[in-house]
Parts: C-alpha cells; structure tokens; sequence
C-alpha cells in the first residue's frame, strides 16, 4: 500500500484554480501597462504631471468607493449563499452590479469632459497611457457586470465564487490603477 | 474560496474606504506644499495595503497563506519598482 501523497500547495488556493491563472494573467498584464507609463512617464514629467491636472480624481475617488463596495456586496453574496440564503445572495449580486453600472456612468462622464476639451489618445502620451489602461479596465467591469448577472441566474455555490472572484479581481486592478494614474503627480 | 464572516467582510471594507479616504487626502496635500516624492510614497503604501486586504479578505487568501505571503511579496516589490520609476526624475 503506498502512502497518500502530500496536499499539493495548488489545493490551497481557494476556489476554483483558473479563476487564480486568470487573476495573475490580468496582474501581470495591468502591471506590465502600469510599469510602461511610469517609464515613458521618466521622459517627459512636467509633461505627464501638466496632463493629470486634466483628470477628476474627486470622480476618481468616488469610482474607488464604489468598486469597494461592489466587492463587499459580491463577498456578501457568497457567504449569503453559503448559508443558504439564495434571496439575499441575489439581492446582494444585483447590488453588485448596480454598483458596477454607476462606476461606468462616472467613468463614461469623464470620458465625456475629455472629448469636450478636445483630449483624445493622441493629445500626449500621458493620455493615450490613460485611455488604454482606463479603457481596458472598463472593458473589465462591463465584462464583470455580465459575469455577475449570470451568476445570480445559475446561483450554485460555485458559480457565485466563481463571478465574485472576477469581480474582486476588477476591484483588485482598480485600487492598483488608480493611485498611479490619477494620484501620482 | 472559502466565504469570510460577515462581520470581516465589513471590517475589510472599512479599512478599504479609510485607506482610500487617506489617499485622496495624501495626493490633495501635494499641492498644499506637501513634499510630492513623499506623498507619492504614501499613496503606493495605501494601495498595497489596500490590495493586500482585497486579496485576503474578499478573494480569500486569509484562508492560504503560503499564497497570501507570496502575493504579498511580489506586489510589495512590485509597488517599489513603481516607486522608484516615480521618484526616478526627483533624483
């Protein structure tokens, strides 16, 4: 009889482990994107700081609380649902994802202003980094967004993980993204 | 993913919006004669912390943590890096 072989590290890991490739992948890209504006940033500062001037951190902020307490009511969720409580996890995933819907509003405002002042990708090299990184963050919560509505549609134990894992994956981005696009001057 | 405590989860997102509130406060301070490498500093901290709570709080790493040591170790060298490519024209 041959002894039972040790728990592998990966069965740590709690949910599910693609959801956990998934998470790293878009960490690495988002920080990849993060590290190559704050190096193209080294050549022209003034340049990049006179650009940020023209972002609203105050509407930047409110996005961060609002993606905070997506994540919360998505964490929520699942434990709801855990104890059986399929009602309150729906109510807690629609929450969610109301919350995601006002951070494209604020986000899609601001998007807005920039037009209006005539700043497209092109205007500098600040904004084409802020476009892209906003832009790809966004396509995120649009995707999350989905993801949560259908897991209060299949809503197993599983699958409620699964979508709030995504979304607290988009939060995780966002608390990352923000400080040094918006913050760092 | 093993689903935290009520009463964690709302810890978690207290320490989020007050990190958070911190931050904004930091980078206001900048133009109010507060020394910018510092506060830039500041501000890298506040989102590590912040990270760091999303990963073992709502993403459940508290529950693992040989991960949560791991991620913590790679952002936290990470946010140096960025921390050093900011500060990089003061010097």
């Amino acid at each position: 009889m041959t002894a039972p072989s040790p728990p592998s590290l990966l069965d740590e890991l709690p949910g599910d482990l693609m959801i956990w490739v998934l998470i790293i992948s878009e960490l690495l890209v988002f920080g990849a994107g993060l590290a190559a504006f704050l190096s193209v940033r080294l050549t022209d500062p003034s340049g990049f700081a006179e650009a940020q001037s023209h972002l609203h951190r105050t509407g930047a902020a409110l996005n961060t609380i609002v993606l905070i307490t997506s994540g919360y009511l998505a964490a929520l969720a699942l434990r709801f649902r855990m104890a059986g409580r399929r009602g309150a996890a729906r109510l807690a995933l629609a929450g969610a994802a109301v919350l995601g819907a006002v951070f494209l509003v604020i986000k899609g405002a601001e998007y807005a202003d920039k037009a209006a002042q005539g700043i497209t990708y092109d205007t500098h090299p600040f904004f084409m980094f802020y476009y892209l990184l906003t832009g790809f963050h966004v396509a995120h919560v649009i995707a999350g967004i989905v993801v949560i509505l259908l897991v209060m549609w299949r809503d197993s134990v599983d699958n409620i993980e699964m979508g709030a894992a995504f979304w607290h994956m988009v939060d995780l981005i966002w608390v990352l993204l923000f400080p040094i696009v918006y913050l760092l001057a | 993913m093993s689903a935290a405590r009520p009463d964690t989860l709302a810890r978690a997102w207290l320490a989020l919006i007050g990190l958070s509130g911190l931050s904004a406060v930091v980078a206001a301070a900048i133009g109010h004669g507060f020394d910018g490498r510092v506060a830039g500093g500041i501000v890298l901290l506040l989102a590590l912390l912040k990270a760091r709570i999303i990963l073992s709080a709502y993403l459940g790493l508290s529950a693992a943590p040989a991960w949560r040591r791991g991620f913590n170790a790679v952002l936290g060298a990470y946010m140096l890096v960025a921390l050093g490519l900011y500060l990089l024209p003061a010097l």
